[in-house]
C-alpha cells in the first residue's frame, strides 16, 4: 500500500499542502502509515473490510461545478445541499456557514488528530479535500438539513466538518446520505458544545452497494451541554460509524444511538466511546443491529470515567437479531472506571429472532413473515417511536419498508 | 367427528412423549384433559397447535375434515383452532391491536370473509375487553410485557374472543391465577361456548371444571389416555390424585 506515493502524486489538489505546520503533522500520519502493520485482528478500525480497497485506492477529486443550496426557507430551518463535502459561505444573525478554503487554517489545525489505531481518519487528514464549518450562534434555537451529495463514480472524498454551538444555543441537524455512485466519502465532523449548549445530530444512511461511507465524529461537551446522536443505516454499501464524545464540564451529557439493517454481503464497523472528565454527567451508548443473508457487523463501545468524574451515570446496550445463520455481528462493551461513586453498566444480546415470540404470534393466524417483520419493528419500536419530526418519522418508515420487503 | 386424534405417537429429543393416543372431540363438546406434571398434556397442546419442534412418529389428527399435518401453525389457526398458553409470550414493541387485526384479517381472508377495517376493530376490542374487565390502557400496552399472570390469561381470552375459534385449547389457564382472576377468566370462556365450538382445557385441578363444566374428563399419564368419563373422574383425581392411574 503506497499511500506516500499516492500523497506525493496527488498534493497539489489536497488542501494546506503549502502550509508548514500541516507538513510536519502529515510527515508524521506517513510515518504511521509507513510502519504499521495493519492488523486487521486486533485493529477495530479494519475489521471485515478489504484493506485494498481503502488504503490502495487511487485518488480522485472534482471540485463541484455546481454552487450548492443554503436555504433558510423558514426563520428557523437551514437546509443545506453539500457538494462533493462543499458548500457555499452564508451568514445571518443564528448562523455562519464556511467553506473549508475560506476558512482560515489555524482553526482547523486545533482540531488536528493523530490516531495510531484509526487509520481511517488520518487517511482523512492527510487527504483533506473538502468540507465546512458551521457556526450556531449564542442563544438561538436552529434546525437545520444537509443533503450530502456525491456527483461522480470513483471519487474520493475526504472531508472535514467543525460544528460550533455557541453558549446556549440548541440545534437539530439531519444529514442525509443516500449515493447511488460508487464513490468513497471519509468525513470527520469535529463538534463543540459550550455552556448550556444542545446538539441532536440524526444521520439517515442509504446508500447503494457501492458506495462506501466513513463517518467519525469527534464532539466535546462543556458545562450542561448535551450531544444527542442518533443514526439510521440502511446503506448497502459498506458503512462504518465512530463517534466519539468527551465530557470535559459537570452536567454534560452524550447519548450515541444507532441502528442498522444490513443484508447481502454488506459491511458495518460501529464504535461509540464516551469519556467522562468531569462530575455529575450522563452518558448513553445504544446500537441495534438486523442482520441478514451474509452481512457481518461490529459494535464497540467504551465508557470512561476518569477519577475525577464522580456521580457519573453511564449506560451501554448492544442488541442484535441475526435472521440467517450466515450473518454475524461482534460485539465488545468495555468500562474503564477510575472513579469510585459511579452507576455505569453494559449488555449485549444478539441471536437469531425469538422463535417461541414467532410460534405466538403464527398460532394467532399471521403468516411467518408477517410475524417475522412485526418482530423487527417491534425491534426498533422504541427507537422509531422516538423520531419528533413526522417527515423524518415518515423517510425512515419508508426505508425500513423496503428493507422488510427483502426479508423472506 | 370435528377433532379426531388417532394412534399419535410423538417425541422430542429423542424422548418419546405421546404414545399411541387417541382423542375424539365433536362440536359443542367440552374435553379435559387431567393429569400429573410431565404426561404430555402440554406437547399434545403445542403439537396440536403445530409448533415444529416435535418429531411426529406415528398417527393422524383430523381437524375439521383437514389432516391436520398438511396446515402449518397459521393455517391452523386461520382454520379456527386456538391455543391459550400456559405461559403467554412477552413480545416488546408489539402492540395487541396491530397484531390481533392482522390476524383477524388472515382469517377472514382464508374463509373469504371481507377484511374488518381498522375502526370496527378497535370496537370489536374495545367492547371485548371491557366484557373481560380489562382497562383500555392494558390495551396500549406491548404484548404481555410486564403483565401479571392474571392479567397474561385474561389477555389470553381476549385474543381468543376476538379470533372467535371453533377449537379453543387452555393449557393449564388456571395456573398462576387467584381465584377472582379464575372466575373473571372462567366466564370469559364460558360466554364463548355455543353449540357450534368445542373446547379443549388442559388442568392438574379439579377448581377450573367447577366454573367451566365439561362433558367429558380424560385422565393422562404418560403419553396416554388411560381413562376417559365425565365430571365424576376430576373428583376422583381431586381426591385421591393420580397415583391410582400410574
Amino acid at each position: 500500500m503506497n499511500i506516500l506515493d499516492n500523497y506525493q502524486k496527488n498534493k497539489k489538489n489536497i488542501f494546506f499542502t503549502e502550509n508548514k505546520d500541516v507538513q510536519n503533522y502529515r510527515e508524521k500520519l506517513l510515518t504511521i502509515f509507513e510502519n504499521d502493520r495493519f492488523d486487521r485482528k486486533n485493529n477495530e478500525s479494519l475489521k471485515n473490510i478489504n484493506l485494498k480497497n481503502f488504503f490502495d485506492f487511487k485518488y480522485k477529486y472534482l471540485v463541484p461545478e455546481e454552487i450548492s443550496v443554503i436555504n433558510n426557507y423558514q426563520d428557523d430551518n437551514y437546509s443545506i445541499v453539500s457538494i462533493n463535502g462543499q458548500c457555499s459561505n452564508f451568514k445571518d444573525d443564528k448562523i455562519e456557514i464556511t467553506k473549508i478554503l475560506d476558512e482560515d487554517y489555524n482553526d482547523f489545525s486545533k482540531n488536528n488528530i493523530i490516531e495510531k489505531n484509526d487509520h481511517f481518519v488520518n487517511l482523512n487528514s492527510l487527504f483533506l479535500n473538502s468540507g465546512f464549518k458551521i457556526v450556531i450562534k449564542k442563544n438561538n434555537n436552529i434546525k437545520i438539513k444537509i443533503s450530502n451529495i456525491v456527483t461522480d463514480d470513483a471519487l474520493t472524498i475526504f472531508q472535514k466538518n467543525n460544528y460550533f454551538c455557541e453558549e446556549g444555543s440548541s440545534v437539530s441537524l439531519i444529514e442525509e446520505y443516500e449515493n447511488k455512485n460508487n464513490s468513497t466519502s471519509n468525513i470527520l465532523n469535529v463538534i463543540k458544545l459550550e455552556k448550556n449548549s444542545k446538539f441532536n445530530h440524526f444521520l439517515i444512511q442509504d446508500n447503494s452497494p457501492n458506495h462506501n461511507l466513513i463517518i467519525t465524529s469527534h464532539s466535546s461537551c462543556k458545562k450542561a451541554s448535551t450531544y444527542n446522536q442518533k443514526v439510521y443505516n440502511f446503506s448497502e454499501g459498506y458503512v462504518r460509524n465512530f463517534h466519539y464524545s468527551k465530557l470535559l464540564e459537570t452536567n454534560s451529557e452524550a447519548d450515541l444511538q444507532g441502528i442498522f439493517f444490513l443484508k447481502d454481503n454488506n459491511t458495518s464497523n460501529n464504535k461509540t466511546f464516551v469519556k467522562h472528565l468531569a462530575g455529575e454527567c450522563k452518558s448513553n451508548q445504544v446500537y441495534k443491529g438486523i442482520l441478514n443473508d451474509r452481512a457481518k457487523a461490529t459494535y464497540f463501545s467504551n465508557t470512561h470515567v476518569d477519577q475525577v468524574a464522580q456521580k457519573t451515570e453511564g449506560y451501554q446496550l448492544s442488541k442484535g437479531i441475526l435472521l440467517s445463520d450466515n450473518a454475524s455481528y461482534f460485539s465488545k462493551p468495555e468500562l474503564k472506571i477510575y472513579a469510585d461513586d459511579v452507576k455505569c453498566s453494559h449488555g449485549s444480546t444478539i441471536g437469531p429472532i425469538d422463535e417461541n415470540a414467532i410460534f405466538y404470534l403464527r398460532s394467532r393466524g399471521m403468516s411467518k413473515i408477517a410475524a417475522t417483520k412485526m418482530l423487527i419493528s417491534s425491534f426498533i419500536n422504541e427507537e422509531l417511536s422516538s423520531i419528533d419530526d413526522e417527515q423524518m418519522f415518515q423517510t425512515i418508515q419508508k426505508k425500513l419498508v423496503r428493507y422488510l420487503s427483502k426479508v423472506k | 367427528m370435528f377433532l379426531e386424534i388417532k394412534d399419535l405417537s410423538v417425541k422430542i429429543e429423542n424422548k418419546n412423549i405421546l404414545k399411541s393416543l387417541n382423542l375424539n372431540i365433536n362440536k359443542g363438546e367440552v374435553h379435559a384433559i387431567m393429569g400429573p406434571n410431565g404426561s404430555g398434556k402440554s406437547t399434545l397442546a403445542n403439537v396440536l397447535a403445530g409448533k415444529e419442534d416435535y418429531e411426529i412418529l406415528n398417527g393422524k389428527i383430523i381437524f375439521k375434515d383437514n389432516d391436520l399435518f398438511d396446515l402449518n401453525i397459521e393455517e391452523r389457526a386461520q382454520e379456527g383452532m386456538f391455543l391459550a398458553f400456559q405461559y403467554p409470550v412477552e413480545i416488546p414493541g408489539v402492540n395487541i391491536t396491530p397484531f390481533l387485526h392482522s390476524a383477524i384479517n388472515s382469517k377472514r381472508k382464508r374463509m373469504n370473509q371481507d377484511e374488518i377495517d381498522n375502526l370496527s376493530f378497535a370496537k370489536l376490542l374495545k367492547s371485548k375487553a371491557s366484557d373481560l374487565g380489562i382497562n383500555i390502557d392494558m390495551l396500549k400496552r406491548s404484548v404481555n410485557t410486564g403483565f401479571s399472570g392474571g392479567e397474561k390469561k385474561r389477555y389470553e381470552i381476549l385474543q381468543m374472543s376476538i379470533l372467535n375459534p371453533d377449537l379453543a385449547i387452555l393449557d393449564e389457564t388456571d395456573s398462576g391465577l387467584d381465584i377472582d382472576a379464575l372466575k373473571i377468566v372462567t366466564d370469559g370462556v364460558n360466554k364463548l361456548k355455543t353449540k357450534d365450538n368445542s373446547f379443549l382445557i388442559i388442568t392438574h385441578y379439579q377448581k377450573l371444571l367447577d366454573y367451566i363444566k365439561p362433558d367429558y374428563v380424560h385422565v393422562m399419564v404418560n403419553g396416554s389416555i388411560v381413562k376417559s368419563g365425565g365430571s365424576e373422574i376430576a373428583a376422583e383425581i381431586e381426591k385421591d390424585g393420580f397415583q391410582k392411574f400410574q
